[in-house]
């Protein structure tokens, strides 16, 4: 807690409250603690898909000196939470089984003094398996599909719909892919405590899980996860390379620090999986959507199953009277996905979003102007609820100006300059606005210098200082006297950073702490001034370093005086807050809506962006350049999905190939134009007394969508295979 | 430091190679993991090397393993966290330090063979509590969000504005392609370097 | 990475006594050394430290520029005389890799770069070029980045360079310090080689030779000539296709032409045919179209990579059309 920058630089509240850490390198991420007598471990995995392990082949290894242990399933500690019948609770049972799922799985982790001899200790460690059939291929087998979600209307009445479209969309499988490798530093302590620093998206789920898996109380695990180099949902679980750590130091006495390797992100932190849509669309001739048949199917493991809500953005974004959903999993030998930015949503809106521009060009009809005539921004359609706010229309409208739809060419490859053709493109984002309990506490000392304390992460997404601009708004406390602490289990419980929840989460529960302190200081000041007995939070001000009434200026008393009269130490609150009955009254939701302008090259196949403008309906911006740089964020996270991102298997030997920074390309610099991002700005009076409805979702739902109409446009191509890499434009 | 380091060998052992796999390519079942290479050789036991190297204008003597890369060293061994690990392999640029004033990988430096030479880290950027103004513009521009590539796209940036590759905003981003960003803050930092160069 | 025994040599004689038959390996830019021993691929005994013990001079003659072994690929491209009178090299380098790793990357390291073949890179699975008879899992597997022309039985793996395609199109020549202290100069064409039945040999250099300079003759390339590199993203990703086009024109009549690939074969691929084709031709989008279709007409697609084959011969005629209009 202590390597968040104390606020003390004159421009801090232009700046993130952990900015100056961040650009110093002073910010501590997972694997950065200095642990005294830390040793270092290294996974080694499976070169099999299927298989028993039938002789694991340690000795060379463990001759190497410096070498520690070599834990395996031959030799790991008891875990109550993993031996017996718990093996799935808790997926993938490291070290619990002589069984391999995929090609990768962790089958031994190496301990040694140094990084250098644990390596090369490791790439001695081997075994030797019995040979099973093992399935890579997303496509090899029949998969029934299942209804998803609650049938609406009649399948029947839309069949013989003036406007038919019927298409299919596959997208790879993609990797979060963050900066920092996944980490833990894991060391027992006196009383069966274990203190971890680790990087994840949840201190507290951390807690919780891991104490399921070694069968003690949570309050005995302390996570530490100050400073997290991104995630995008990977670390919304615990991943066995954490037990792995744990396991080791206990088996050890000793802290164990476990980095995984770029490779190893690509198998043992989850990804986004594979999936498979089929999109079939009815409409009259005047562009009234009659009915979506929408189906889908994703990727799992064989251990554990995962779906991807893909469909569900199709029961929600459109007034559709006749829907169907459907969905399937595709067990293969992989290890299991995760959420990834914009999970869910972000594949089917490539396959609604895509489908509806398709849909356009059918109806010879702008495909922005079919857009407002379908959405359904009053109610969700799904629950029959009113949305409490949805400018999803006003997005469409404003974003369409920006771009300067109007030159738009609505016939295909008509727009060229020279070798490249020039297309537009625009798709619409939606994303649930989810809100969890959250607790806060705020401490303030007579300098007036206040902290505010949640256990939540900062994976990057500016929470901490989002915190910081609602407690200066919610207590008139000037933001360079606000400190902020996040990121520990010690601090007031908090969710995982994750469904773009987080702010909404924690602000409100912010703005509760803050009228907890006001109520808690009236109580003092109403010794001194009686006027403080009855009066209602939203009237005190906390201003000028006292505690005053608002339109009442003679009630003014500094802190210098209240904490002397009172003989106060520091005020500490602390305060709670959740969704509540908003919810039984409303749907609540963030919108955007994506235009983009795409260069084809007609001859090597090309794609450049030129122009991608996102116009956001995120409630009230608390942070306005942290919730810009999220949107732009996702927007090149966007460029990455549908251009370049795909992490392919070698069938043959059931193997990832090519999993590196080498192999798997995202968006460098260069990929990506000056993204254009703005906002509604209107607070969603509902959700939270905040305002905010997350932002770092919706960003990237429905780019891709974008830009693939985008190189429709530009060339009459209709790619429907994720990511659009030059080659599929030329064979096409 | 320059001078030739021999270090016999202190001890030397054989290790029994494995069989060689006389599959063709098929799929490695009940295999031995496959490359088996590396256990067929002679190898010797690690060597250290007592090495002086200038990092931040401070030296630092330390015994390194030969296979230690500066990365690791900075790390690991003297605890200068700031520079970051993101592949280990050269695809990400997280690692970016300036070795006598040019922008290198720190993953893909051995440190043995630094001696003689001036690091620079992002902890040596900033003149005492003053920031470097490429600090300065990454604050103001919001240059970055999980931070974690950061300090190597600062290391890198402030390169690129001596290397004088600022004059567009193609040039720039071409520039500064080497350092990957998963948050993908490169509006910020593109203006970042815009602001610096200017300046 | 397997421990080694660190020497650093000052001079090319220690460099050379201290080489031990495949036992040691050298070390300059490190940037693909370093990463092929942390991957297990490359695991010497002894690693010979030669960033003093070559050259790290430019010099330039009116013959020609030698450019000496230890040059490192920033130096080059940001070199005057180079980027005067030998741009296409400039250009190649500069599409290359990063800032960072052009600051590191030695001339005569980057003759020596080895494949990006994935299955070179994952020691869990068969390659032949890695581990000799082993197998070639690129064949029957992912080989969407694999070589179209001068493939074997047992290796279908690309040599990764964008600067030896610039060299491979300009003449160069590498000179050679053997084991035994004699100098040999070995014509950029014959430098490396294709897989044929010995895929674990990428080029022709004698064991524990030393690279110590580049020569480049003088040319008239510098006017017309362009760089084309199409990858899957914009910078940092090696190329699907690359051309190295230049022309030597008269007017409008091309006196001498020059075109080489990467990404399509084993080693720096000439296109002499479409060359020969080219020379006293007008420069016309008919003639480049016709050069650009004698060059594909020997090439042969796997099954993920039969794209290159229009990606090559459009990236030929836009390489050639650049030479003169951009």
């Amino acid at each position: 807690m202590c390597f968040f920058d104390e606020p003390t630089t004159a421009d801090s509240p232009k700046a993130r409250v952990e900015g100056i850490a961040k650009v110093t390198g002073k910010g501590k991420y997972a694997a950065e603690y200095d642990v005294a007598g830390v040793v270092h471990g290294v996974l080694v995995g499976s070169t099999v898909a299927a298989g028993t392990i039938i002789k694991m082949h340690t000795e060379e290894a463990k001759a190497i000196p410096g070498v520690i242990d070599i834990l395996s399933h031959l030799n790991r500690p008891e875990v109550p939470g993993l031996s017996g019948d718990n093996k799935t609770k808790f997926g993938l049972p490291i070290f619990y089984t002589d069984k391999i799922f995929f090609s990768g799985q962790p089958i031994a982790l190496v301990v040694a003094e140094t990084l250098e001899d644990a390596f090369y200790a490791a790439s001695l460690v081997y075994a030797d398996y019995t040979a099973e059939d093992f399935n890579t291929d997303f496509n090899k087998n029949k998969i029934d599909l299942k209804a998803d979600g609650k049938e609406r209307g009649s399948f029947a009445a839309w069949q013989n719909a003036a406007i038919q479209l019927e298409s299919e969309y596959t997208i790879q499988n993609e990797m979060h892919s963050p900066m920092e490798m996944h980490a833990t530093i894991a060391e027992w302590t006196a009383g069966d405590k274990l203190n971890l620093y680790d990087k994840n998206q949840g201190v507290n789920g951390v807690q919780r899980f891991v104490g399921g898996v070694f069968g003690i109380p949570p309050e005995n695990i302390h996570v530490s996860s100050e400073f997290v180099g991104g995630a995008f949902g990977s670390g919304l679980r615990v991943w066995p390379h954490t037990l792995a750590a744990a396991m080791a130091a206990k088996q050890l006495n000793k802290p164990v620090k476990v980095v995984l390797t770029r490779p190893q992100m690509f198998v043992m932190v989850g990804y986004r999986p594979q999936s498979w849509q089929h999109v079939k669309i009815g409409a009259d001739k005047n562009g009234n959507v009659l009915g979506i048949h929408h189906q889908a199917k994703n990727t799992t493991s064989l251990y554990e199953n995962f779906k991807d809500n893909i469909t569900g953005i199709t029961r929600k974004i459109y007034k559709v009277e006749n829907l169907k959903t459907e969905s399937a999993i595709v067990p293969l030998n992989m290890s299991t996905p995760i959420y990834m930015r914009g999970p869910g949503d972000c594949t089917g809106a490539f396959g609604i979003e895509s489908a509806m521009d398709e849909l356009s060009y059918k109806l010879n009809m702008d495909p922005k102007e079919l857009r407002l005539k379908n959405t359904s921004v009053i109610n969700d359609p799904d629950s029959g609820m009113p949305w409490s706010t949805n400018f999803l229309n006003e997005c469409i409208t404003q974003g369409a100006e920006k771009i300067g739809w109007e030159n738009r060419n609505p016939v295909p490859g008509k727009k060229i300059e020279g070798d490249w053709q020039i297309g537009y493109g625009m798709a619409l984002g939606f994303w649930n606005s989810g809100r969890q309990r959250t607790s806060t506490a705020i401490q303030l000392e007579k300098t007036g210098k206040l902290t505010v304390q949640c256990a939540i992460t900062d994976i990057g997404t500016g929470t901490g200082t989002g915190m910081r601009n609602i407690a200066a708004k919610n207590t008139g406390i000037a933001s360079e006297k606000i400190k902020i602490e996040l990121g520990d289990s010690d601090l007031p419980k908090a969710p995982s950073e994750g469904g773009s929840t987080g702010l909404a989460s924690v602000g409100g529960a912010v703005v509760a702490a803050c009228e907890a302190l006001k109520i808690k200081l009236a109580t003092y000041a109403a010794n001194q001034n009686a006027n403080y007995k009855t009066i209602k939070p939203e009237n005190i001000t906390l201003e000028n370093n006292g505690i005053g009434i608002k339109n009442d200026s003679t009630a003014f008393i500094s802190f210098d005086e209240l904490w002397t009269k009172n003989n106060l130490d520091t005020v500490k609150v602390e305060a709670t807050s959740g969704p509540g009955d908003e919810r039984k009254n409303f749907a609540f939701c963030s919108v955007i809506a994506h235009y983009c302008i795409v260069q084809v090259h007609s001859k090597t196949g090309k794609i450049k962006m030129q122009r991608m403008v996102s116009v956001a309906d995120g409630g009230t911006i608390v942070n306005e350049k942290a919730a810009a740089n999220q949107v732009i964020g996702a927007n090149i996270g966007g460029i990455g999905m549908a251009l370049m991102e795909e992490q392919l298997a070698d069938n043959n030997f059931g193997r990832l190939v090519a999993n590196d920074f080498a192999g798997y390309h995202f968006a460098t610099n260069a990929d990506a134009p000056m993204i254009e991002v703005s906002f509604i700005g209107k607070a969603d009076p509902n959700i939270s007394a905040v305002g905010s409805k997350g932002l770092g979702e919706v960003g990237l739902i429905g780019c891709a969508a974008a830009i693939t109409n985008a190189i429709y446009n530009a060339t009459g191509k209709r790619m429907r295979d994720l990511p659009v890499t030059p080659d599929k434009v030329i064979m096409s | 430091m320059d001078k030739q380091i021999t270090i016999s060998f202190s001890r030397r052992w054989f290790l029994k190679g494995t069989s060689a796999l006389t599959a063709l390519a098929l799929i490695p079942r009940s295999v031995k993991a496959f490359f088996g290479d590396i256990r067929d050789q002679v190898f010797s036991r690690k060597q250290t090397i007592p090495i002086t190297i200038n990092i931040n204008k401070k030296e630092y003597a330390v015994v390194a393993d030969s296979r230690t890369t500066l990365l690791d060293l900075l790390r690991e061994n003297l605890h200068l966290t700031g520079t970051k690990k993101g592949c280990d392999h050269g695809q990400c640029g997280a690692c970016t330090v300036h070795i006598d004033g040019q922008r290198m990988l720190s993953c893909l430096t051995l440190a043995a063979m630094l001696p003689g030479k001036n690091v620079t880290t992002i902890e040596g950027l900033a003149d005492g509590d003053e920031l470097h103004p490429m600090q300065e513009a990454f604050l103001e521009c919001d240059g970055f969000q999980c931070g974690y590539c950061t300090p190597g796209q600062i290391m890198s940036a402030v390169a690129c504005v001596n290397e004088g590759h600022t004059n567009s905003v193609e040039e720039i981003k071409e520039f500064m392609s080497g350092n990957l960003c998963r948050c993908a803050a490169y509006n910020g930092i593109t203006e970042a370097i815009q602001k610096v160069a200017k300046q | 990475m397997k421990p080694f025994q660190y020497i650093k040599a000052t001079d090319t004689a220690t460099a050379l006594f201290s080489a031990k038959k495949q036992k040691s390996h050298y070390v300059a830019g490190g940037t693909n050394q370093v990463d092929l021993m942390k991957d297990n691929i490359n695991y010497p005994d002894t690693l010979i430290d030669i960033t003093t013990a070559i050259s790290k001079d430019i010099t330039a003659t009116d013959k020609g520029i030698i450019i000496g072994a230890m040059v490192r690929n920033s130096t080059i491209a940001n070199d005057k005389t180079v980027k005067d009178n030998y741009p296409l090299l400039a250009k190649a380098i500069l599409a290359g890799a990063t800032p960072q790793i052009r600051n590191m990357a030695s001339t005569g390291g980057n003759l020596l770069q080895r494949t990006r073949c994935p299955y070179f890179f994952d020691t869990a699975l068969p390659c032949n070029k890695r581990k000799p008879g082993s197998g070639c899992s690129a064949i029957k597997g992912d080989n969407r980045m694999a070589a179209i022309i001068g493939t074997s039985a047992e290796c279908i793996a690309v040599h990764p360079s964008d600067m030896c395609i610039a060299l491979a199109a300009l003449d160069a020549t590498v000179q050679v310090t053997t084991k035994d202290g004699s100098k040999q100069s070995i014509l950029f064409k014959d430098f490396h080689r294709l897989p044929g039945t010995t895929p674990n040999l990428d080029n022709n250099l004698p064991e524990n030779a030393l690279i110590t300079g580049i020569k480049i003759p003088v040319n008239n390339f510098y006017k017309n000539f362009s760089y084309l590199k199409l990858r899957d993203r914009d910078s940092y990703a090696f190329a699907l296709i690359s051309v190295a086009a230049a022309l030597d024109m008269n007017d409008e009549t091309i006196k001498d032409a020059r075109l080489a690939s990467g990404g399509v074969a084993h080693k720096p691929w000439r296109w002499y045919e479409a060359e020969a084709f080219l020379k006293g031709k007008k420069a016309t989008q008919a003639n480049f179209a016709q050069a650009a279709s004698i060059a594909t007409k020997g090439t042969k697609g796997f099954e993920h990579n039969a794209f290159k084959i229009p990606m090559l011969k459009a990236a030929i005629e836009v390489a050639l059309t650049n030479c003169i209009t951009v």
